[in-house]
């Protein structure tokens, strides 16, 4: 039993447990989002208006992108590659971090503007989830760079690298809930 | 006992069941008061005798917390406790100061009390659980420095386990976040922003962490499964209780005057809460039935997988039923409250202290566990009081609901004082239930004093 | 079950996601303090206010009462007493001066605590005060 799980999920099965945990909030999140919404529909098409869909585009193509750079890191480790694992993995968190950029104009642009969480209900959902997310980009560039620290160290090789696998999945999570996110709080109308 | 300092302990625990039985009588006398309305009044009015009811628990606990760490820390830093004599000091002046400080909310007025203590230099009294006076205060932070200094040194000085680092942890963060209970604004939203900051941060905090340490101890000692298993379980499970646990306290935060986002952020993670009782329950019944060793203290076992159960229970479930902000609307300050609050408390930490003297009484007494007799009277009043709880928890959710319909909504709500009269009958049922809660406190401590010396 | 999981990586999640989490608490925080002055009606905390509050806690009044839903269940809530005595301070003042001081036989009994008519006048400033107080709608109506 122990060994199928193994296979089926890659990484250390505690990053797991904190992945669903994630995925939960993030999920009850979303599904608050969509049923205030549906109460609130012209509130929220109005507000959601004033979102820059141009820096949601932008990040999104940035988190894919850094996703998939994760992804041939992994290869690469498993092919006993540590130092093009190490690039791989410098070139996500880079990626990680014009994210941050790009979010950070975005949230400062909205604060000029004098929206906060409790400007309305659209504004405080949006601020939410794209905060909350916005953190876990950076806890999760946080876990790359400690990999990338290990990776460069040696600490990984063709057998063992599981710590590579723990980031990914972490990371992946990451990316996966902005798919969600972007649409259902940017585009979807 | 492997080192002799662990014996300090017997002190702790011997006073936290003194001041459980004051705690429960206290809790006799103020049930009745429910129905009884003027029971001992002007002598005695309702709120001294809640005060010293909660204070009694708070107090209680804190010594069961004290003591459990001076006989699980030796162990397992593998050295004898740093200062046996400290910690027999801070045990006199602690039961003094509290015993003074009780006996104050029953001598005289409150108010007379606040004069008394100077309250007007630094204004601290008047809040629930935190009514002691502030030298009252003062006086536990002294205290918990000082214990925290001796098992600190302890710990330092030895082996540093994670069930030790998870202890310490736990400690620090219940004597920082003790430390808010010093400041008391005049804003009244400010006032009960920063009250939680010890009340919840306490309670679905770091008191979370002390429970999870002890039970993972007294889970190792008996079972006899691998510390590494047991260990790596504790973190997933603290590290749940502080990923919900933090952001939920905005639960405390819908209906005080603060921004009305914390209904949301309150209800998501705070429904998240349980989640840790849930693991930790699974964790005890795992690790049980996975035991490598039939210990002889079947009495301990059971307390340590009852805890599991009934914290899950009142605090995860019951805890949950009113956690999220369109019930809580309805339900915000009525027996609903109450009723999660009793099972929360007795199932999470009661048991949790009962458990751990249940465990080492006997080691410090000179056995590995007590005779037959003894073990079968102690699991006795393990049912008679978990039972008796989860009734008057029932006996109090019946008459939240009845209430919370009654005066809340209801399109023809009663006032407060008509719709009690009508939970009346919950009320004499709850307060029977409590009789017997006490009988099985009785039972309980009988057990120390049936049977032979000899191990079971 | 064994090396499903290792027990550094859970100690990391647990220092890891408390930090995380201990983080975004203080951010919501200093969001709410930016926020709370616009709901806590601070600009009628009078020195009588203060005073009333005071007199709230040195009398322990949360020990039978809640305020704002908190403190005990014994009596009726004092958040909104202020609108179900009809807005009225008077009628705040006359009843708690008329406590009995033997209480009311058989019933739930309140202390006669022999207020001045200031401090009296405190106390029922304090609870318009709080009455004011923007709780999101709460309680559901006058019975509180």
């Amino acid at each position: 039993m122990t060994q199928t799980i193994k296979k089926i999920l890659p990484g250390d099965f505690a990053i797991w447990i904190f992945i669903y945990a994630e995925l939960l909030v993030f999920g009850i999140f979303f599904i608050s989002y969509a049923v205030t919404r549906s109460n609130n529909i012209e509130l929220f098409n109005e507000s959601q208006l004033l979102l820059d869909r141009t820096a949601g585009m932008a990040n999104t193509v940035v988190l894919i992108t850094s996703s998939w750079f994760v992804v041939n890191a992994v290869h690469a480790i498993k092919a006993g590659k540590e130092a093009l694992c190490a690039r791989w993995l410098s070139g996500a968190i880079l990626l990680g971090g014009l994210f941050v950029m790009i979010k950070l104009f975005e949230f400062y642009s909205k604060s000029v503007e004098g929206i906060t969480l409790s400007t309305n209900a659209f504004y405080m959902f949006y601020l939410s989830l794209t905060f909350f997310h916005f953190l876990h980009v950076i806890l999760g560039m946080v876990i790359l760079s400690v990999v990338l620290f290990n990776t460069r160290k040696g600490s990984y090789n063709g057998e063992e690298y599981t710590g590579v696998e723990t980031a990914a999945s972490y990371w992946h999570m990451v990316d996966l809930v902005w798919i969600v996110l972007f649409p259902l709080v940017y585009l979807l109308r | 006992m492997e080192y002799q300092s662990q014996a300090v302990a017997k002190y702790y625990f011997t006073a936290a069941i003194g001041l459980f039985v004051g705690q429960i009588l206290f809790g006799l006398i103020i049930g009745l008061q429910y129905v009884v309305g003027d029971f001992l009044f002007p002598e005695i009015p309702f709120n001294v005798a809640r005060m010293v009811h909660t204070n009694l628990l708070i107090v209680w606990l804190l010594f069961g917390f004290m003591g459990a760490s001076y006989y699980l820390i030796p162990e397992e830093a593998e050295r004898e406790l740093y200062s046996p004599g400290l910690a027999i000091l801070m045990f006199w002046i602690f039961l003094v100061a509290g015993a003074l400080t009780i006996l104050g909310y029953l001598l005289v007025p409150y108010s007379t009390l606040a004069d008394l203590t100077m309250n007007d230099l630094l204004p601290t009294m008047g809040r629930e659980f935190l009514e002691q006076p502030t030298i009252t205060k003062l006086g536990i932070v002294v205290v918990a420095l000082a214990f925290i200094f001796n098992v600190g040194m302890t710990v330092l000085q030895g082996r540093k386990t994670v069930i030790n680092l998870v202890l310490m942890i736990g400690l620090i963060g219940l004597a920082v976040f003790f430390l808010f209970s010093f400041y008391n604004p005049t804003n009244l939203v400010q006032d009960k922003f920063w009250w939680w900051w010890t009340v919840h941060l306490w309670v679905e905090g770091v008191w979370e962490l002390i429970l999870g340490a002890i039970l993972a101890f007294v889970l190792i000692k008996t079972t006899g499964v691998d510390r590494e298993v047991i260990e790596k379980w504790l973190y997933i499970i603290i590290a749940m209780t502080l990923i919900t646990g933090i952001i939920g306290t905005g639960h405390h935060y819908y209906w005080i005057g603060t921004p009305e986002y914390w209904q949301w952020w309150g209800s998501i993670f705070s429904a998240m809460e349980p989640i840790p009782f849930f693991m930790m329950t699974v964790f005890a019944f795992t690790m049980v039935n996975k035991r490598k060793r039939e210990h002889p203290n079947k009495a301990a076992v059971l307390w340590a997988l009852g805890t599991g159960v009934m914290a899950f229970l009142g605090a995860g479930v019951w805890g949950f039923l009113h956690t999220l902000a369109p019930v809580n609307y309805f339900t915000h300050g009525t027996q609903i409250t109450a009723a999660h609050g009793h099972m929360a408390f007795y199932g999470a930490y009661a048991m949790v202290v009962l458990a751990i003297i249940s465990y080492a009484m006997p080691i410090i007494r000179g056995r590995a566990a007590n005779s037959n007799k003894a073990q079968v009277m102690e699991m006795w009043s393990f049912w008679l009081m978990t039972v008796s709880i989860t009734f008057i928890t029932l006996f109090l959710t019946a008459a939240g609901i009845l209430q919370t319909w009654l005066q809340r909504i209801s399109e023809t709500p009663m006032t407060f004082m008509a719709t009690q009269d009508q939970l009346a009958l919950f009320y004499w049922m709850r307060e029977i239930a409590g009789v017997v809660f006490l009988i099985g406190l009785i039972i309980y401590i009988m057990s120390f004093f049936v049977g032979d010396d000899e191990a079971a | 079950m064994d090396e499903m999981f290792t027990k550094s990586m859970a100690r990391n999640i647990f220092y890891g996601g408390s930090l995380f989490f201990f983080l975004l608490f203080l951010a919501l925080t200093f969001d709410t303090m930016g926020v709370v002055p616009q709901r806590d009606n601070h600009e009628n905390i009078t020195p009588t206010v203060a005073a009333g509050k005071m007199l709230w806690e040195k009398n322990n009044c949360i020990g039978c009462h809640t305020l704002l839903g908190e403190g005990a269940y014994f009596a009726p809530e004092l958040g909104n007493v202020y609108v179900r005595f009809g807005n009225s301070t008077e009628a705040i003042k006359g009843f708690i001066k008329s406590r009995p001081k033997d209480g009311i036989p058989g019933r739930r009994s309140m202390p006669q605590f022999n207020f001045s008519d200031e401090e009296l006048e405190q106390i029922a400033q304090f609870l318009k005060y709080t009455s004011e107080i923007n709780t999101a709608g709460w309680p559901p109506n006058k019975m509180g």
